[in-house]
């Protein structure tokens, strides 16, 4: 129990001198500036605070959600254009801003929508496509665009046109403007957005079930990334007073972006701006310093370093902190596995029949020329447990698939009562999710890189859209599942049988009406049997409806209610599990003709 | 209609040209699951090193083959060996991605350092010169060079089918383990693809150099393209990338002449964001899954 109490404050201690460290090193890349007053030191310093911005933008989708854009001087380029085009017939580039920010997170969105539903490398390229279509339409459209001498910024000095013979107010803005993209990043990884981007980063199927809209979240990521993007893209052309269209839709521009966020920390909210502060002004003094004598070199560092960092430090700075820090707080021991053990073995009462909650009519599906379900129908009541078992290859998965929106079935329905006492008939996971239909999977899929407590909460803010409830439910359900302990540890490190519980427990976070456990009493030992056993029980004393798929025979005759018995993609028998045991055709589908007799 | 055939045709051997640059991305792809960023400029070295080798031994560039390919042969062998294996086990798969990135953008570089940002203009020995069959106007270097692609589209195509090899690295692509287990040297399949792949553009940097000026920045220039072209055919499909670059050579050439020389790209990858939306696993691939349910 000690360490229980002592890891939360452990996190604490981390947490304020993160904090302490953060305020000074934005304070000193405030004050230094200041303080030396010189125009180049002026120049360095806006230029990180610009590249921090950008890289903190872009990592909002390139880290949180994990889609990495190489094209995203894309949405610089349209910010810079559109603030510019507004300052030559008057507008001043504050309002400006907002609309090159709206542009480009419409541009964003339509243009990720196709790449999102997809899993590869089709959103970096699309965006390095879209970045050349980009620069070629600049370079097309003269007459709005200036073609390729680029557009020039009218000379009319003062706060409301962002321009200034002083460096001073140019810094104040190029740094609140960092500060504000930092406050956003922070906002977003520290609420349910940021949770469900990494979990659908982590694991897309697991996100689904969970009733994250992937899709949907992504678009979010996307959108924001690219609005402040923008934004920061019209600050910078002002202060550069010139645009054009090489350098505005730049492809190693778009990289150098990216690559101050994977060397600060890859999906860290501080990363982007440890990458920026330090790399910035080694290559503004490089070029300062080389010019024009070594043209290429300083890219060419660029790159070997960017390679170097992949292979050496692919977790960046951050990581070699984070190390750093949990190297210091070593003394917490290994976290003791006590489970709540629960008070007495539960014995079995048989339940009321209570309504129908699913209904599941002549579900047929084929995969190629296997006919993997076969006309398939059953119902399951309110508040009852149905076994559904089968030989390997029986279509018992497919099934789950399909009363779960992750397949579709060729024919038949799937309908689900919902809070309301309608029936609906969902077709995706998300309304199955939000009719209260949760499922876990066969093969365990933890979101690897959050807590055991992050994970449930991705389950919980599924009914608890603020954070702090959720995290409340989250370690609620994970003091039921035995999880408690292990709260703060990665979802990585836990055994196989852990993990099958925090399986299991996301799916509760929800705080489903419908439960789909697919095998998960397969590969635990025999106490973790008993034990999960006794949790299917204590959850269907909830109210809680349960189909499971089980190979473990104890379990399926103490538990079920009504088993079904699929073979081939048929239901060949179903009743009460005494009875279906003894079933001569059960017992040839599982274990072969001369056993019939046996 | 002359002008309309000769568009056609131009846009074919463009095909050609696109095939014979694409090839070797869509075999890397297919089998180590990497987007070879650095294709490009693999590429750009071999130019380089065809011009090398023409100007300063005075040979034809097509001898240059020779010393090319087994150059850029190696050049990918090392890739796979130091850069993408360490990366292979890692969580994040989209770090590949940046390390190819990373590779890219220093090849770029160094070339600039080695070579100025000037364009190098390989001798040509005569196959810039156009022949004429009836009203077609076509250049040598053109014809050679589809040709070329074809034989290799349809090489590599037996090599991977009938061939020993070619069977293993099609096992490694469809399960690492499984293959492993059969006994076969997953690190070296993939370290030989990844060197064919790089010979393949090895190969058409030979024949691209006396038609086009080499700089810097000539693999970018080709790769995007390239990168079109394999989604097009399907990414990882050999003969999908073929036809794939034969309708991206006729959209760039037809929409070159008909609607203007400067909105060709717009063009061609408007047609990329089109496949993505309507058919993103290519039109000949069917194997991409698109969802992913265990």
């Amino acid at each position: 129990m000690t360490d229980q109490t002592n890891t939360p404050n452990a996190k604490t201690v981390k947490r304020t001198t993160g904090a302490i460290a953060l305020a000074a090193l934005l304070a000193a890349i405030f004050i230094t500036p200041v303080v030396v007053d010189d125009q180049f030191v002026y120049h360095i310093f806006i230029t990180i605070c610009i590249f921090a911005g950008l890289s903190t933008a872009w990592n909002i989708v390139g880290g949180f959600a994990g889609q990495l854009s190489l094209g995203h001087a894309i949405f610089y380029g349209i910010g810079a254009y559109v603030g510019i085009m507004l300052t030559n017939i008057g507008i001043s580039p504050w309002i400006g801003m907002f609309a090159g920010a709206a542009i480009a997170a419409a541009v964003a969105a339509i243009i990720s929508y196709p790449c999102f539903r997809l899993h590869g490398p089709f959103f970096a390229l699309s965006t390095i496509a879209l970045l050349e279509v980009f620069r070629v339409l600049a370079l097309h459209f003269r007459d709005f665009t200036g073609g390729a001498t680029g557009m020039m910024i009218p000379l009319n000095i003062g706060w409301e046109w962002m321009v200034f013979r002083e460096r001073l107010p140019a810094l104040i803005i190029a740094f609140g403007m960092m500060c504000f993209i930092l406050a956003v990043a922070w906002w977003i990884r520290s609420h349910r957005l940021g949770f469900q981007l990494v979990a659908t980063r982590e694991r897309e199927s697991a996100a689904r079930a969970a009733g994250v809209g992937t899709v949907k979240v992504r678009l979010f990521a996307v959108a924001i990334s690219a609005a402040l993007t923008a934004m920061m893209g019209t600050f910078h052309g002002m202060y550069l007073t010139f645009i054009e269209p090489e350098s505005a839709f730049s492809l190693s521009f778009s990289i150098q972006i990216a690559m101050f966020a994977l060397i600060g920390g890859l999906g860290t909210v501080f990363g982007p701006l440890l990458g920026a502060v330090l790399l910035v002004p080694l290559t503004e003094f490089a070029r300062g310093a080389l010019g024009a004598e070594a043209i290429g070199l300083h890219g060419f560092v660029y790159g070997a370093v960017l390679v170097l960092v992949v292979i050496f430090v692919p977790n960046g700075l951050m990581g070699l902190v984070g190390r750093w820090f949990s190297a210091r707080e070593a003394t917490s021991g290994t976290q003791a596995a006590e489970v709540a053990t629960p008070e007495e073995t539960r014995t079995f009462t048989p339940p009321e029949p209570g309504e129908e909650i699913v209904r599941v009519r002549n579900l047929n599906k084929h995969f190629g020329g296997l006919h993997v379900t076969n006309d398939v129908s059953f119902t399951l009541r309110e508040g009852e447990i149905l076994g559904l078992i089968g030989p390997n290859g029986a279509g018992k998965t497919t099934l789950f698939n399909m009363i779960s929106g992750f397949l579709e079935a060729d024919s038949g329905t799937v309908e689900v009562k919902g809070p309301d006492g309608k029936w609906h008939s969902p077709t995706n996971p998300a309304d199955f999710a939000t009719l209260g239909v949760g499922r876990t999977f066969q093969i365990v899929q933890p979101f690897a890189a959050m807590t055991v407590e992050e994970n449930i909460m991705v389950g919980a803010f599924h009914r608890y859209p603020h954070v702090d409830d959720a995290r409340a439910a989250a370690r609620r359900t994970a003091e039921k599942m035995g999880l408690g302990p292990y709260l703060h540890a990665e979802a990585s490190s836990l055994t196989i049988g852990g993990l099958k519980r925090l399986e299991v427990a996301r799916v509760m976070a929800m705080e489903p009406r419908v439960l789909l456990l697919d095998e998960v009493m397969a590969g635990i030992n025999q106490s973790d049997v008993r034990r999960a056993i006794d949790l299917m029980l204590s959850i269907r004393d909830e109210g809680v409806s349960i189909i499971a798929i089980e190979h473990v025979m104890q379990a399926v005759m103490s538990l079920s209610d009504h088993v079904i018995v699929l073979s081939s993609g048929e239901v060949i028998a179903e009743g009460k599990p005494r009875t279906v045991v003894e079933d001569p055709q059960v017992i040839e589908a599982y274990l072969g003709k001369e056993f019939t007799h046996a | 209609m002359d002008v309309f055939l000769q568009v056609v045709v131009n846009g074919l051997l463009l095909g050609g040209l696109f095939a014979i640059t694409s090839v070797g991305l869509t075999l890397i792809f297919g089998i180590v699951k990497v987007v070879n960023f650095a294709h490009g400029e693999f590429l750009m070295i071999g130019m380089y090193a065809t011009f090398l080798i023409s100007t300063k031994l005075g040979l034809h560039p097509y001898a240059a083959v020779a010393a090319v390919v087994p150059l850029l042969f190696v050049l990918g062998m090392l890739t796979q060996k130091l850069l993408i294996e360490p990366l292979m086990s890692a969580r994040n798969h989209d770090i590949q991605i940046f390390a190819t990135v990373g590779l890219s953008t220093a090849l770029i570089n160094l070339a600039l350092l080695l070579f100025g940002a000037d364009i190098a203009t390989t001798p040509a020995y005569g196959l810039r010169t156009a022949i004429e069959i009836g009203p077609i106007r076509m250049l040598v270097g053109q014809i050679v060079m589809f040709g070329v692609a074809t034989a290799l589209v349809i090489g590599l195509h037996f090599f991977l089918q009938r061939t020993r090899s070619g069977r293993g690295i099609r096992a490694v692509a469809q399960n690492r383990a499984a293959a492993q287990l059969m006994g076969i040297n997953v690190s070296r399949v993939y370290m030989i693809t990844f060197g064919l792949g790089a010979a393949c553009v090895g190969l058409a940097a030979c024949l691209v150099a006396p038609l086009y000026p080499t700089s810097p920045g000539i693999g970018t220039y080709f790769v995007l393209t390239a990168f079109v072209v394999v989604v097009l055919g399907g990414l990882g499909s050999i003969g999908g990338a073929f036809l794939g670059a034969m309708i991206i050579g006729l959209i760039d050439s037809l929409s070159g002449f008909y609607i203007g020389s400067d909105m060709r790209e717009v063009a061609v990858f408007g047609v990329f964001l089109l496949i993505l939306i309507l058919r993103p696993q290519g039109l000949f691939g069917g194997r991409l899954k698109l969802s992913h349910v265990s």
